[in-house]
């Protein structure tokens, strides 16, 4: 039993991971990879509503009547988005300035629906907990990655706007600014997606 | 009269919604393999963030702002989009049933379709007027809509290329849709509101 | 009899969802507003008192939709204004904060909230950018590519708020700190010579030679200019012989050609203040 819990989260993170195999929510993936704060920031905002709305969904799931069970998931999504507005707002400001209309937009983050509608509404509460945990992290994962690639070489810095920052190539260093510009987004992340494909490709062979 | 071209022609160009500020992303990946469905999804999105976007405004102003509730911003606009699309849907069916076997199949993926709270929520946070925030809808779907036609053209052509295993499918989408978002960088800072 | 119990089964389960959830947003919200609220403030109190550190008190004043924070030090002398606006940028509104001491100089500039793109237009928000307005007063031109930079692939976003800047730190200086618009200028101290000065036309830039004998301007000579011919030849005839003709830079320059004869007088002002500080102009005697 020990073992289906752990097999619910590394499913989302590896074999079903949600940037790299599922190709879902790429609107926020693309859009906030500039620096690997605000991504992290993302995926963990994420993490945070995708839990939350699993774990209501699924206790609630002998309540909500068929017909109506998309309207009522899409009502305890948004409440939960709008709570992680508020409390990015109120205790982490730049963030919430950084982010965006992005925030608000977890809403219509097809993973968090689409985990609701695949998982927590069949599923019994610690499952759809660990379920939620292991695709938001997963998704944070996707993000990480772009937007390392993204800001070492598109910004020439690593974490960038937080106290860890890091100048990495010296001072006269011009960095390729594509990479921080919107083209330079779907650039890293189809030839990441090339790599993942490559990896999991061999990773079945041996 | 000026800033609705200004609105008209920066959101259809300039900051294209799919290829230069990342909103409907999903839909522009997944339906974007035929032209024809391309034409299908484009058209049934313009309707419908026309509509919300007008609804959404009326009710944002009238509604939430008078009575001190903004917080349940999200909460009633993703609901009257869903509610919108549903609408849409049923009096398609109706109304029309030709135009309805064209749309039918997209209206429910576009409660989804990020693009259409973003046009709803930026709306309001950029304090468009209700005519601007209708402009602005319109020019942002038209803007999705282009960008969805463009890649489809290009995706039914490369269906007959040779491409790289491991770029086959999203991978080479990507790639393809950042040299199409580079080329309408060339439009960045022609026009200002 | 089953449907309608099913019917209504239905209402309720969306009308206790929506309940619930209004709810807890309702009280999520009531505990974090004074919080942001409160965050916003001590923010904008700890850039007034990093910008003016013997900031005691301040008192806001309201002028065209723009806040102006009158900034007194313990004793209640005036230290300076923060003035709060918002331009529109690339992206969005900017709103900054401009901290201007009691000199009609730029002590401080705090980008409050942005939407630029990522990457490109939030340069605005590096210190590079912001440092290179410190010190500027409320005399210079604050010209893009002649005393402060935009940012190349960034020009919407940068050059909007210089423009916004400039005007601001003028509202500044003119409504709260009852500095003189122009500084008056001692033309019987200029010594005899031709000066060059350049101003700023409708369209380019104009250029005059003002030679100077006796104390006195004797000849405007126009060099070179981009305005339209008709406009510029009207802004020839009628300013160079007024400001001859009173000695003094104070003419009236509503012609119907008023862009290129502000121009005009700009240009000359500029020559004779290169004349009266000869190291401080380049190359410009002749």
């Amino acid at each position: 039993m020990k073992n289906s819990y752990l097999a619910d989260i590394t499913r989302g993170i590896f074999k079903e991971n949600p940037t790299f195999r599922l190709v879902l929510g790429m609107c926020p993936t693309l859009a906030v990879t500039v620096l690997v704060k605000n991504g992290l920031g993302m995926g963990l905002a994420v993490v945070a509503v995708l839990t939350c709305s699993n774990i209501v969904i699924s206790s609630l799931r002998r309540f909500i009547p068929e017909q109506v069970r998309i309207p009522c998931y899409i009502v305890i999504i948004a409440t939960f988005v709008s709570i992680v507005e508020m409390v990015l707002q109120a205790f982490v400001p730049s963030l919430y300035a950084a982010l965006g209309v992005f925030v608000p937009l977890i809403v219509v983050n097809c993973i968090i629906l689409g985990r609701a509608e695949a998982f927590a509404g069949k599923q019994p509460v610690l499952r759809s907990l660990c379920d939620g945990i292991g695709s938001g992290l997963g998704f944070t994962l996707g993000l990480l990655l772009l937007s390392l690639v993204r800001e070492v070489f598109g910004n020439g810095t690593l974490l960038a706007e937080t106290n860890y920052a890091v100048q990495l190539f010296g001072p006269n260093f011009e960095p390729m600014r594509l990479l921080a510009q919107p083209a330079g987004a779907f650039l890293v992340l189809g030839l990441l997606l090339a790599l993942t494909n490559i990896v999991f490709k061999r990773l079945q062979i041996e | 009269m000026e800033k609705l071209i200004t609105i008209l022609f920066i959101y259809i160009l300039v900051d294209n919604f799919v290829l230069q500020r990342f909103f409907g992303i999903c839909p522009f990946l997944g339906v974007s393999r035929k032209m024809e469905t391309a034409m299908g999804m484009g058209m049934a999105v313009v309707f419908v963030i026309t509509i919300s976007t007008l609804v959404t405004w009326l009710i944002h102003y009238y509604v939430l702002v008078p009575l001190g509730i903004e917080f349940l911003q999200l909460v009633t606009f993703i609901l009257v989009i869903a509610g919108m699309v549903q609408l849409v849907e049923t009096f398609l069916r109706k109304a029309s049933p030709t135009l309805y076997q064209g749309l039918g199949i997209y209206l429910p993926l576009i409660t989804t379709n990020c693009a259409v709270l973003a046009v709803a929520l930026l709306a309001v946070r950029q304090e468009f007027t209700l005519l601007e925030s209708v402009v602005f809808g319109i020019a942002a779907s038209l803007g999705f809509w282009m960008a969805l036609v463009i890649m489809s053209g290009i995706r039914e052509r490369l269906e007959l290329s040779k491409v790289p295993a491991p770029l086959q499918g999203t991978a080479i989408t990507l790639i393809t849709a950042s040299i199409l978002s580079l080329a309408f960088m060339g439009f960045r800072g022609m026009m200002t509101l | 009899m089953s449907d309608l119990k099913h019917l209504l089964k239905i209402i309720l389960t969306l009308v206790v969802v929506t309940a619930v959830s209004a709810g807890l947003l309702a009280g999520a919200n009531l505990l974090t507003a004074p919080i942001i609220a409160r965050q916003q403030e001590e923010e904008y109190r700890a850039a007034l008192q990093e910008y003016f550190p013997q900031a005691a008190d301040y008192k806001r004043e309201n002028l065209e939709g723009d806040a102006f924070d009158l900034v007194y030090d313990a004793a209640g002398g005036l230290l300076g204004v923060m003035a709060s606006t918002a331009v529109q940028g690339y992206g969005g509104p900017i709103s900054y904060n401009l901290a201007v001491d009691k000199e009609g100089r730029i002590v401080g500039l705090r980008i409050v909230e942005h939407s630029e793109t990522q990457g490109v237009g939030d340069v605005i928000e590096k210190s590079q950018f912001q440092q290179q307005f410190i010190g500027k007063g409320y005399r210079d031109p604050l010209k893009p590519g002649e005393d402060v930079d935009t940012v190349s692939g960034a020009t919407i976003s940068t050059s909007s708020l210089i423009e916004s800047i400039r005007s601001l730190l003028t509202v500044v200086a003119e409504n709260f700190l009852q500095l003189e618009d122009e500084e008056a200028i001692d033309i019987s101290a200029v010594p005899d010579g031709t000066y060059r000065g350049t101003g700023e036309g409708l369209f380019d830039k104009i250029v005059v030679d003002v030679t100077v004998a006796g104390g006195r301007i004797t000849v405007i000579e126009i060099v070179e200019h981009s305005e339209t011919p008709t406009y510029m030849a009207e802004a020839a005839a009628l300013i160079p012989p007024q400001i001859i003709d009173q000695q003094s830079l104070d003419v009236d320059t509503k012609t119907g050609a008023t862009g290129s004869s502000n121009g005009i007088v700009e240009a000359v002002r500029d020559a004779l203040i290169r004349a009266l500080n000869p190291e401080g102009g380049e190359n410009n005697e002749e």
